[in-house]
């Protein structure tokens, strides 16, 4: 149920025929875990709370620094020093009183991740490496909870919608691991790409549109272009492919 | 068969600025080759080796991941390849 101050604050979305009070009141049930607070999370988590998402888990395991705010919205000059996450609590707590804020600083690893994203319902992907991206789609395949991809290099972008069980995964498309160090970008690119992923999680959450499912959007920010190319579910992936055991399925055995 | 390549921005200085390539081949890896031939200063961009790609080089054919193989996919006439890099930033 919607309190008379939440009417008031979703007037304009609830107004939407495919949200209505029923899909507010479905976006105040959620719980959405954003892994990352920086480029990508900053625009996430901003868009998610206004939106009303009941709880948002937040990690992030690092300080605010100079080099952060070109891109980092959450972040500002008096927060440098301060950690990621309650320089974002503060924030997001000031935007939106009424959605509860998990603010977790902490390293996302293969022993943690279990209990890190206990209870939600969604997974977001503000990561900016490789390695944990695929920790936490491994995670998601295996509890079989969607997870909602984005990635962004100098004025480019890319995102991807995953149903595990349903649609391609993040690691569907894995080749090899290949170097990664400090990545060019330029604060609109996190922007746009980390605001069509919060678009993806509301039209999910609410149950709406058309997701980006084995649809790998492409932006590119330097010829204005937004290309759409497919994605198949991989039978040989090592995360969602038909040889892979789940956690489940071995506790059984 | 004449195919266009798209390259990718971050390729296009190998490729005088081109954003489209036009090739002849026969198969995905036919028509990469062209581009090579024509634009020898990309190859070390896509591939690691004769006939492997580096693994942040994603291939799509008619808008469609070529993977795996990607290289032994055969084209037809008026096929289009993107050649797409894969990213990591947040």
């Amino acid at each position: 149920m919607l309190t008379p101050n939440e009417r008031e604050r979703y007037d304009r979305q609830i107004m939407i025929q495919d949200i209505g009070v029923e899909g507010q009141e479905k976006l105040k049930r959620s719980r959405v875990l954003v892994a990352g607070a920086g480029g990508l999370g900053s625009p996430i988590a901003f868009y998610l709370t206004a939106a009303g998402i009941g709880t948002i888990r937040l990690i992030d395991h690092d300080q605010v620094t100079l080099s952060n705010l070109n891109r980092q919205i959450l972040h500002w000059e008096q927060d440098i020093g301060r950690k990621k996450t309650d320089s974002a609590a503060t924030k997001l707590s000031h935007l939106n009183s009424g959605v509860t804020l998990e603010a977790i600083a902490e390293t996302i690893t293969e022993e943690n991740v279990s209990e890190l994203v206990r209870g939600c319902d969604v997974i977001v992907d503000a990561m900016d490496n490789l390695p944990t991206r695929y920790v936490l789609n491994r995670c998601a395949v295996e509890k079989k909870i969607p997870f909602f991809h984005g990635a962004v290099s100098g004025f480019e972008g890319r995102v991807m919608t995953i149903l595990p069980g349903k649609t391609a995964c993040l690691r569907c498309m894995y080749r090899g691991p290949f170097p990664q160090g400090k990545f060019p970008v330029i604060g609109v690119a996190p922007a746009l790409v980390g605001v069509i992923q919060a678009t993806e999680v509301i039209k999910y959450l609410v149950g709406i549109g058309k997701l980006l499912t084995n649809r790998l959007l492409i932006y590119d920010g330097l010829e204005l272009t937004f290309t759409e190319l497919t994605i198949h579910k991989n039978p040989d992936c090592d995360h969602c492919g038909s040889g892979v055991t789940t956690e489940s399925q071995r506790a059984q055995r | 068969m004449a195919v266009k390549i798209h390259i990718h921005t971050t390729h296009r200085q190998y490729t005088n600025g081109l954003e489209v390539v036009e090739v002849m081949g026969n198969t995905v890896g036919d028509c990469l080759s062209h581009l090579v031939q024509q634009f020898p200063a990309i190859e070390k961009a896509l591939f690691i080796k004769k006939d492997k790609l580096h693994n942040n080089v994603e291939i799509y054919l008619n808008h469609t991941t070529a993977y795996p193989n990607e290289l032994m996919k055969p084209v037809k006439e008026g096929d289009e390849i993107h050649l797409v890099v894969m990213l990591a930033g947040g």
